[in-house]
């Protein structure tokens, strides 16, 4: 018994955290309990030493100290902010009005929209609700199919999750000991083409089956002109404009005199200059009154201002290098402050409020990291993650079978678990075995991101299902518009909205597998073609690399270590330390 | 039991305060790291005091938060199955959780912390960068946060055994009021009534 006990300690404390698990008691509490209990037989085993758990004060000390994770309370800070302010409803509305009348409009809208809100706002819950409250009637009430309505809004607000500056990917960067600023540069593209896949999900729903996605008859723009034209040619002047001037700058400033600068710079920069000279020209435009514009031009660019603007205050000034990710969350909350004044939308009590909620997520979320470094002191002292990786790296087919074999499990697991518990559970044992494989730990972590964005979706616990059912109509009611009475939107309506759309989840997933380069570009090197000879220049943080062996906090460094616990507590450690000597190296950037 | 209520509501109230009073170092938090920011780019001077205060405020929020969050309820738990039990029986399992998951943890944390706090008091130990703040305030946070998470839950077990014997409701479910999914939800469709 005994010896067998000992020769399976890891297996056996892995089956029992499950059973913790599901009981239902907090997810924090259940891992630290599981971790103590394991230690305390391994200790009665003589498998670890008695002194164990006086290393824990130091752990959590290094969660304390932890600058990455400071920017989580600053972006949920900001989310919540923003999610009052009133933008999400303009937009909604605008946009809607300037798609509608094209066939699957009100959907292109939609996922425009949940792209704009996921790289602000960045709450998945506030994206979907927004939507549902104010696209969904109206998508209902043109007719269009309800399972691909809901699916669609549901999906939008989970974009959310991928697309920087994301708290998935502020976490993901932490577990796998990587920088904040290039998980969001790794996550950018692929986030922006998860969002074209969903528009053209749309497209060939409006080839295939047409009925599903009307276009809106005239007369539900309301925006016009007096003499009764749509003012689409306006926008369109005034969108050619200033494509012109970031092409222009493109072109003619970076090409001669800063030929060096790197891809994502330019862009940000040309994006900003082709967006102010639109603005301008909206500014002059209202305040002269000379009608240079239509009024759907002058609304569409004082509606996207706002998001564009926060958009570069956060992301563009991380992507820059001119701010830290921890910065550009704080700026970010500071901005989304002054944007809710300047809308009369902030008071006491929705500032109360915001607070209290980025306190107690905050603190749930960091607890779970506590609890996690409670299993894992005991779960690496019983050689748990060369259990792992063993079970791990005997898979066939190396890189890829690795990568399959994990997707999968990842996305089952997302049916019970949400991407915290993800995160912090699955994420350390699976990255040293991805990083020995030679797989680049952000690629890594944006693949994961991806797949676990589907623990949002999968009926029946995903949470965009669960909000966007709270604010859906569920039982029959008049139409504000039409008068007539319109039938309720049936949660097997919304389940099977969301499947085509777990679907394409899926599809993303493979892209990004035979894709690499579209997140590698976060290395800002030249595009690079060949998959297999990107994982050869990586450094790696847990293994080849030999770490730099930093004093510990108390001064002592930590010297050759004897037993195996101990190697195994300074691996995790050093890795810990090379992944804030990353994060310094970038904020020297 | 009356006494014991009457100490669970006591432990209620004084976490509650506390959160409430804790919760508004999130908006210190936020200015002093905006501010730092600017004044860094625009002046290019920074000191690593600022740096550091920003965490310690982060470690107040999360440490002195836990009693609080465990009194909403809102400590994240994994429900796919828990969810289709009764409340008894889900009553029973935080009873247990309490006794065997929590109260073990809180005690290990205070008995392995208090020392470890006690030594940096003693030697007075500044952190090692240039301008660095003493340490002592930052490492006095956790046995202090631990130590409301017991006593909180010490409250909720005194609860829940109360609702077992049916001398009170159930103390289980959310304790606010309204979701901020709600409060969102409500403040969009009276914009929109308006307008109508």
């Amino acid at each position: 018994m005994t010896a067998f006990l000992i020769a399976n300690m890891a297996p056996l404390m892995f089956a029992a955290l499950v059973v913790f698990l599901l009981l239902g008691y907090p997810v924090a509490f259940a891992l630290a309990a599981n971790g103590i209990v394991f230690g305390l037989l391994g200790i009665e085993l003589g498998l670890l030493s008695p002194a164990l758990f006086g290393a824990l004060p130091e752990r959590i000390w290094g969660v304390m100290s932890n600058d990455t994770l400071l920017a989580v309370p600053f972006f949920t800070f900001m989310g919540l902010i923003l999610e009052r302010s009133g933008m999400a409803e303009d937009l909604l509305e605008t946009i809607g009005q300037l798609f509608g009348a094209v066939r699957g409009g009100l959907a292109y809208a939609v996922v425009f929209v949940g792209a704009l809100l996921a790289a602000t706002t960045g709450v998945v819950a506030a994206s979907v609700i927004s939507m549902g409250l104010i696209s969904l009637p109206i998508m209902l009430r043109y007719g269009y199919d309800r399972r691909f309505a809901a699916g669609t809004i549901a999906a939008s607000g989970t974009l959310a999750q991928i697309i920087p500056p994301s708290l998935v990917l502020i976490i993901m960067a932490d577990q796998l000991g990587r920088s904040v600023g290039d998980m969001y540069a790794g996550a950018f593209i692929p986030g922006i083409i998860l969002a074209g896949l969903y528009a053209s999900y749309t497209l060939l729903v409006s080839f295939v089956k047409p009925a599903w996605v009307p276009a809106l008859p005239p007369e539900a723009r309301t925006m016009r002109e007096p003499d009764g034209t749509t003012g689409n040619r306006s926008l369109l002047v005034l969108f050619i404009l200033s494509t012109i001037v970031a092409i222009a700058v493109w072109h003619l400033y970076y090409n001669p005199y800063k030929p060096e600068a790197g891809t994502d710079v330019r862009l940000v920069v040309c994006v900003s200059a082709g967006t102010a000279v639109a603005f301008l020209a909206a500014v002059i435009n209202k305040l002269t009154g000379m009608g240079l514009l239509s009024r759907l031009a002058e609304r569409v660019v004082f509606v996207l201002i706002p998001p564009l603007a926060l958009i570069f205050l956060v992301l563009g000034t991380i992507f820059l290098g001119v701010a830290t990710p921890t910065e550009g969350g704080a700026m970010g909350a500071l901005g989304a402050l002054v944007m809710a004044v300047g809308r009369r939308r902030l008071n006491w009590k929705l500032l109360r409020q915001s607070m209290d909620t980025t306190a107690k997520l905050t603190t749930f979320v960091v607890f779970i990291l506590i609890g996690a470094r409670v299993f894992s002191l005991t779960f690496y002292g019983v050689e748990g993650h060369k259990w792992v990786e063993h079970l791990l790296s005997a898979l066939p087919g190396g890189q890829l079978g690795f990568l399959i074999v994990v997707n999968i499990l990842v996305f089952v697991l997302a049916f019970f678990l949400d991407f915290f518990e993800l995160a912090f559970i699955i994420i350390p044992l699976l990255a040293p075995v991805a990083d020995k494989l030679g797989i680049d730990l952000i690629w890594f972590g944006v693949l994961l991101a991806v797949n676990m964005q589907t623990s949002f979706m999968h009926p029946p616990f995903g949470f965009a299902l669960f909000y966007l059912r709270s604010v859906a109509p569920a039982k029959e009611y008049t139409d504000k518009v039409t008068g007539k009475r319109m039938a309720p939107v049936t949660t097997g309506q919304i389940y099977w909205g969301a499947v085509p759309y777990v679907v394409i989840q899926l599809i993303m997933v493979s892209l990004v597998i035979a894709f690499p380069q579209m997140v590698m570009v976060y290395k800002d090197d030249a595009p690079i073609n060949d998959p297999s000879k990107v994982e050869i220049q990586i450094p790696s943080n847990y293994s080849a690399q030999p770490y730099p062996v930093a004093p510990g906090k108390d001064g002592a460094a930590p010297g050759p270590a004897a037993d195996p616990l101990e190697q195994a507590l300074q691996d995790q450690e050093n890795a810990d330390k090379a992944g804030d000597a990353l994060q310094d190296d970038f904020k020297q950037k | 039991m009356k006494a014991l209520l009457a100490l669970s509501r006591a432990i209620d109230t004084l976490n509650d305060r506390i959160g409430r009073a804790v919760y508004w170092l999130v908006l210190v938090a936020v200015l002093i790291s905006a501010g730092n920011a600017i004044v860094r780019k625009a002046f290019d001077m920074s000191s690593n005091a600022y740096l550091e205060i920003q965490w310690y405020l982060f470690s107040a929020v999360f440490l002195l938060c836990a009693g609080y969050t465990l009194l909403k309820n809102e400590h994240i738990r994994i429900d796919v199955i828990a969810g289709r039990f009764s409340r008894r029986t889900q009553t029973w399992i935080d009873v247990l959780g309490t006794i065997f998951f929590l109260l073990p943890l809180v005690a290990l944390i205070l008995y392995e912390s208090v020392p470890w706090f006690l030594r940096t008091w003693q030697s007075q130990e500044v952190s090692p960068s240039a301008g660095g703040l003493i340490l002592w305030p930052a490492k006095i946070l956790l046995p202090i946060g631990f130590s409301l998470l017991g006593l909180q839950g010490l409250s909720e077990l005194i609860k829940r055994i109360a609702f077992l014997q049916g001398l009170i409701p159930d103390p289980g479910e959310k304790q606010v009021a309204k979701t901020a999914e709600e409060e969102l939800a409500e403040e969009i469709l009276r914009a929109r009534g308006d307008k109508a």
